[in-house]
């Protein structure tokens, strides 16, 4: 099926996100070759200077490395990186977009903070 | 890297009629360009003139090569899919098969074959017994099976099935292309091919009227939606589209000053379609 690409974000970014997601979660774990430029492009229809922009931002954060004739592998210790940056941008990107939005909606902060605390507590 | 065309002030009237206007195109080796325009905009006319199938003034070298005087030698290296069925009715897919190898120098039969066996497409069946589909995919195993540096689409897909359509944008990244091969493909279906392409080309009236990469594209333009109250601040920046939304309007600017766009709201690059519609509605005015 055709993924769905958002229009806010060129696919390079969505793209390398998603990977991103892959290795975090451990689908693709470390030391595993990531597929060819080749297969993603033709799997997602899109050409292969997007795939190889991904992938070339993957290597310059350390992530993946270029194993000539062989193709693009994780590196051990992109998970751990990968969650600690994640981490970071959560707590300085997406937390900063629900205060905004619970502040226009409203909501106090003791509501919220209760509702936070509720939700996590459930979740262990 | 060798250009694979290049072409500067190409023109051409019939009678009174300009229908290709000064036109100036670099193509190198490893990109996939998109030629896109309304019907009678030029398109196939642009495509016979690289072709070698229709002269026309200025300059075109394709490979290297003329079109006209050096023809034979450029179309060893060249294949094509023409927009309307051209294989006889009453030829068997084994015959086409056949006559390709007797006449084409670099047709790999073999890898023809391969490529049908995945299909539902059979060697003794009749050109006239198979579907528009089928017949589209016999075309696309007898060009893909030449190993050119430069195939050339003309509205591949036309009529085709969402399935066929897939199969064939899938065929062509993962059986045919690769960094040394250039394809150049016109069509209506923008929206289908906009994440394939690495350039595109805009053609109205004989004239080329947007000739990028399409990542200078996401520099080059913005897309803003603004609410009704703040129209007044783009007042000084004029935008090259612009449409009603849901409490206010969509804009689509050309150039501009990116940052204080951004300061007025989220900015996003608009789809190719939608420059389409913004290039072709603009220059009309």
């Amino acid at each position: 099926m055709q993924d769905s690409w958002k229009d806010d974000q060129p696919i390079y970014r969505q793209l390398h996100d998603k990977i991103l997601g892959l290795i975090l979660s451990g689908a693709l774990k470390e030391g595993e070759a990531l597929p060819s430029v080749r297969q993603v492009a033709s799997d997602y229809q899109i050409n292969h200077l997007t795939v190889g922009k991904a992938y070339q931002e993957l290597v310059d954060a350390g992530l993946v490395e270029k194993r000539r004739g062989l193709g693009m592998f994780v590196l051990a210790g992109s998970q751990q990186k990968i969650a600690t940056s994640e981490r970071e941008k959560f707590i300085s990107q997406e937390l900063p977009n629900l205060i905004a939005k619970a502040r226009q909606l409203g909501i106090r902060e003791a509501e919220l903070t209760k509702a936070i605390r509720q939700m996590m507590k459930e979740n262990t | 890297m060798q250009t694979v065309i290049k072409a500067r002030g190409l023109s051409k009237s019939y009678g009174s009629t300009r229908v290709l206007d000064g036109i100036d195109l670099d193509l190198m080796p490893g990109r996939i360009l998109g030629l896109i325009g309304p019907n009678g905009a030029g398109k196939t006319t642009l495509l016979k003139a690289i072709l070698g199938l229709a002269p026309a003034q200025g300059e075109l070298a394709v490979l290297g090569l003329n079109p006209h005087t050096q023809r034979t030698q450029m179309l060893q290296e060249i294949s094509f899919i023409a927009d309307t069925a051209i294989l006889p009715r009453w030829l068997k897919v084994k015959q086409a098969l056949e006559y390709m190898e007797g006449v084409h120098p670099r047709f790999d039969r073999a890898k023809a074959e391969v490529f049908l066996q995945r299909t539902e497409v059979k060697t003794n069946m009749l050109v006239r017994q198979l579907s528009k589909g089928m017949l589209t995919q016999l075309h696309l195993a007898l060009v893909m099976a030449i190993d050119s540096k430069l195939l050339i689409l003309d509205e591949p897909t036309l009529g085709l099935d969402i399935l066929y359509r897939k199969q064939f944008y899938n065929a062509l990244l993962d059986d045919y292309f690769d960094k040394d091969k250039t394809i150049l493909i016109t069509t209506h279906q923008v929206e289908e091919i906009e994440n394939l392409l690495t350039d595109v080309v805009f053609i109205r009236q004989g004239k080329l009227c947007l000739n990028s990469s399409m990542e200078e594209l996401q520099d080059r333009f913005v897309e803003l939606q603004l609410t009704d109250d703040q129209l007044a601040k783009v007042a000084g920046h004029t935008p090259i589209h612009s449409r009603p939304v849901l409490g206010g309007k969509a804009m689509i600017f050309e150039g501009g000053d990116r940052e204080f766009l951004r300061s007025l709201g989220p900015i996003k690059t608009p789809s190719l379609a939608d420059i389409f519609v913004a290039k072709m509605h603009g220059e009309k005015s």
